[in-house]
């Protein structure tokens, strides 16, 4: 072989090896396809009415023709601009007939009711729903999405995929699965063996529950010594006990165990490194964060958001924040027990779980 | 010589083996976010401090955006820290605080020492909240941002938080899409990695928070330093306060869109990583205090990203003066080296860090920009080495330190 032959093509191929590597570089920094900043959504705030909102906005064009069918109690079907298909009842005195009369059925359109919307049993719902009036769903049902401007009431063994928001009361009886967000603007109540990933309402109440009143002193979580600048909390390397009836006016951070015997109360937050158990009738005028399993026993009282990084289990009669207070409950696993109440946010972020007392 | 060419490849595989540890933990890992889900709480008193200096192009944007967050009114107070701004910064923030009454209340710094931290030091006199949250001007915080960096203060065991950095004008031209794959990688993987495995996130001072009382007992803003957050990060953790992460509290940033202002901007940044390092490394790695080993093994490698690009670079010299010496090194020890370079820097984010931090963000395309990644890791390199060098060299002759403030590029409002 010509040996100059042999460089140029030495040369050709290593040019080649290095060139080609590029190209779909140089097709992307002409062409830009992909150079628009990341999509950091600047006015999400994660308010969990967000598609409540929504819905109630992409429904205003409706509200014509519901005032219309309201009036003359006649049913309406059409679609709406994106070519959604829906239908608006003017009246629910009585279970939904037309095309929800079969057991099993799917109802793939938007439902729009002015007045109040009952529902029969075992149906499939795979559009939104919105109820002017009060919500009563039938047991065994699937429901997409559901917005009430009262109270909305679900079946026992009812499915919510997406999520539900009723500016009354929201009730889910046995067995329901609450996949999405469930939010009400007064009351959320679960009965046994629902399973719910977020929860958001000024009461949660998990089965029946005596309420009575702000059962921990309402102070800000954190202190208004904010001027100081000292830290007042308590740091402690390896397990930790605090003992039955004593009462600890500082922060404690514990890098081990954290076990807090039955009585004790905590004048402030409280942080433990691993596993974190509270005995009966605890109460912890801060916050109360775990970076392992929690559990919380019976008729304590937290005033702060509570946070498990693993599992969090809570007993009958706990209290977490009041009704002035509103605090978040979190943890990937929750597990509680009927009787508890939390003021504000219980967010399961797999999997919460509503079990029967012991 | 060939043994410091053995110790340098095996420093350098160290670093490789950490970004792998890193990079698979964040694609496989379980991935901590505990504080994301406080959404309902008791919200505690709050001061947002806005470093500015000569900031006209960029600080309404920010302030116009403090003020429509989603977080109570009475409970968080805004304060611009005009640092000897000459052009109309003080003007703009005037008129905002006469627009937004008892909201913003301005500390306009007419003298003093140059610097951010000299700047923050100065306006905590006015900062009477536990937590304190600091962003530099050209960033725009979301609505929900404010909530999200307040959140892990709750937990008493943090002393600062840090949010995720997104640059906004990433498609620009080829460097600002280079950093925005930088920055993709340095965050979505290093640091909420260093998160996940309970290392040490660093404080990036801005898009960030403070708790005041962990503030008052390391000290307060060390105004010697050119890169005030570092030296934060590893006060904190030697005296037993946590430093969070939170990869889904974003919030959009301006990046140079110039070479000479990037290459200022990271001498700048190596700079101050290697004072910390001298600070505080012997006493990270070896000294009496509450770290745990892990995070005394992560700080010091932490701190350690800048000076492996003079590391670097005398690896490469020597493995070629022992290759002209005729000597013949371990097997395979050259290969390593060349294999290992490129994943090295961990602050200049290693390439598969990038792509897997890509992936998650689901921009795909633009991992297509990876082999451009050559040229800015070549601009680095030699900027660092050359921040090292000159470093020493002012070490030797008694030279201040003196602050460069990065160069804004957007239009005046």
């Amino acid at each position: 072989m010509n040996p100059y032959l042999a460089v140029a093509a030495l040369v050709f191929v290593v040019s080649l090896m290095f060139t080609l590597p590029l190209v779909p570089a140089l097709v992307e920094l002409r062409r830009k396809s992909d150079a628009r900043p990341l999509n950091v959504v600047q006015q999400n705030s994660g308010e969990i009415r967000h598609f409540a909102n929504s819905f109630r906005t992409y429904l205003k064009g409706l509200e014509p023709i519901m005032q219309r069918c309201v009036a003359a109690g006649t049913t309406a079907t059409a679609s709406l601009p994106d070519g959604e298909e829906y239908v608006v009842l003017g009246r629910a005195d009585k279970p939904l007939v037309l095309a929800l009369q079969q057991r099993d059925a799917t109802h793939p359109v938007v439902i729009a009711a002015g007045l109040d919307l009952i529902v029969p049993p075992e149906a499939t719902f795979s559009k939104d729903i919105y109820a002017g009036g009060q919500f009563t769903g039938g047991d065994q049902n699937n429901y997409r999405a559901i917005l009430g401007e009262k109270d909305v009431h679900l079946g026992a063994s009812s499915r919510a995929m997406r999520w539900v928001h009723a500016v009354g009361e929201f009730t889910a009886d046995l067995g329901c699965r609450l996949y999405g967000r469930i939010s009400s603007d007064s009351l959320i109540r679960l009965h046994a063996d629902c399973t719910f990933l977020r929860l958001n309402a000024p009461r949660i109440e998990i089965g029946r529950v005596a309420i009575s009143g702000d059962a921990v002193p309402s102070n800000s979580i954190i202190p208004a010594n904010t001027g100081s600048g000292m830290s007042r909390r308590f740091l402690h390397d390896g397990d930790f006990e605090v003992q039955s009836g004593q009462v600890i006016t500082n922060d404690i951070v514990i890098r081990g165990k954290l076990h807090i015997h039955s009585g004790a109360r905590i004048c402030g937050s409280v942080k433990s490194v691993k596993d974190m158990a509270l005995e009966d009738g605890v109460s912890v005028e801060g916050s109360l964060i775990s970076a392992g399993k929690m559990r919380i026993g019976p008729h304590c009282a937290i005033h702060g958001p509570v946070v498990a990084e693993r599992e969090l289990a809570i007993a009958t009669g706990a209290r977490c924040g009041t009704l002035e207070h509103p605090t978040t409950v979190s943890a990937p696993l929750i597990e509680v027990e009927e009787g508890v109440a939390v003021f504000g946010t219980l967010w399961a972020r797999e999997h919460g779980q509503v079990v029967i007392s012991q | 010589m060939i043994y410091v060419l053995y110790i340098i490849v095996f420093v350098i595989c160290v670093y490789t083996g950490r970004h792998y540890w890193f990079t698979l933990n964040r694609l496989f890992g379980f991935q901590r976010h505990p504080y994301i889900d406080i959404d309902t709480a008791d919200w505690p008193p709050v001061t947002v401090l806005v470093a500015a200096h000569n900031e006209e192009k960029v600080i309404a944007h920010i302030l116009d955006a403090l003020m429509t967050v989603k977080y109570p009114e009475d409970k968080m107070l805004v304060i611009p820290v005009n640092d000897r701004s000459t052009d109309r910064t003080r003007e703009i923030i005037d008129k905002f605080v006469q627009d937004f009454p008892g909201r913003i209340q301005p500390f306009h710094r007419v003298e003093g020492k140059g610097g951010k931290a000299a700047a923050l030091k100065d306006a905590m006199q006015l900062v009477n909240t536990e937590v304190i949250l600091i962003f530099d001007a050209d960033y725009i915080p979301g609505a929900g941002l404010i909530k999200q960096l307040v959140a892990p203060f709750f937990d008493l065991e943090v002393g600062g938080v840090m949010g995720r950095v997104v640059p906004l004008n990433a498609g620009t031209n080829l460097l600002t899409r280079l950093l925005d794959l930088e920055r993709s990688g340095g965050y979505q993987v290093d640091q909420q990695a260093r998160m996940n495995l309970r290392l040490v996130p660093q404080h990036g001072g801005t898009v960030a928070g403070v708790r005041l009382s962990a503030l008052r007992e390391v000290g307060g803003w060390n105004e010697n330093s050119l890169t005030e957050d570092t030296d934060l990060t590893y006060r904190l953790l030697l005296n037993g306060w946590k430093t969070v992460y939170q990869n889904r509290s974003e919030c959009y940033e301006e990046v140079p869109e110039v070479w000479p202002v990037r290459i200022k901007q990271i001498m700048r940044w190596a700079k101050g990583h290697n004072q910390a390092m001298m600070a505080y490394g012997p006493r990270l790695l070896l000294g009496k205090h509450r770290a745990t080993l892990r995070e005394r093994i992560d700080g010091t490698l932490l701190l350690g990203v800048y000076a492996m690009a003079p590391i670097t670079l005398v690896g490469w010299a020597l493995a070629l003066g022992v290759f002209y010496q005729g000597v013949a090194p371990l097997h395979g020890v050259i290969a390593l080296l060349s294999l290992t370079a490129y994943a090295a820097l961990g602050n200049l984010a290693a390439f598969f860090e990038i792509a897997a931090a890509a992936r998650l963000d689901g921009t795909r395309k633009r991992i297509s920009l990876l082999p451009f990644l050559i040229l800015g890791f070549g601009v680095s390199i030699f900027s660092v080495s050359r921040a090292a060098v000159s470093q020493v060299s002012d070490l030797v002759t008694g030279a201040e330190f003196h602050w460069d403030k990065t160069e804004r590029f957007r239009k005046v409002l």
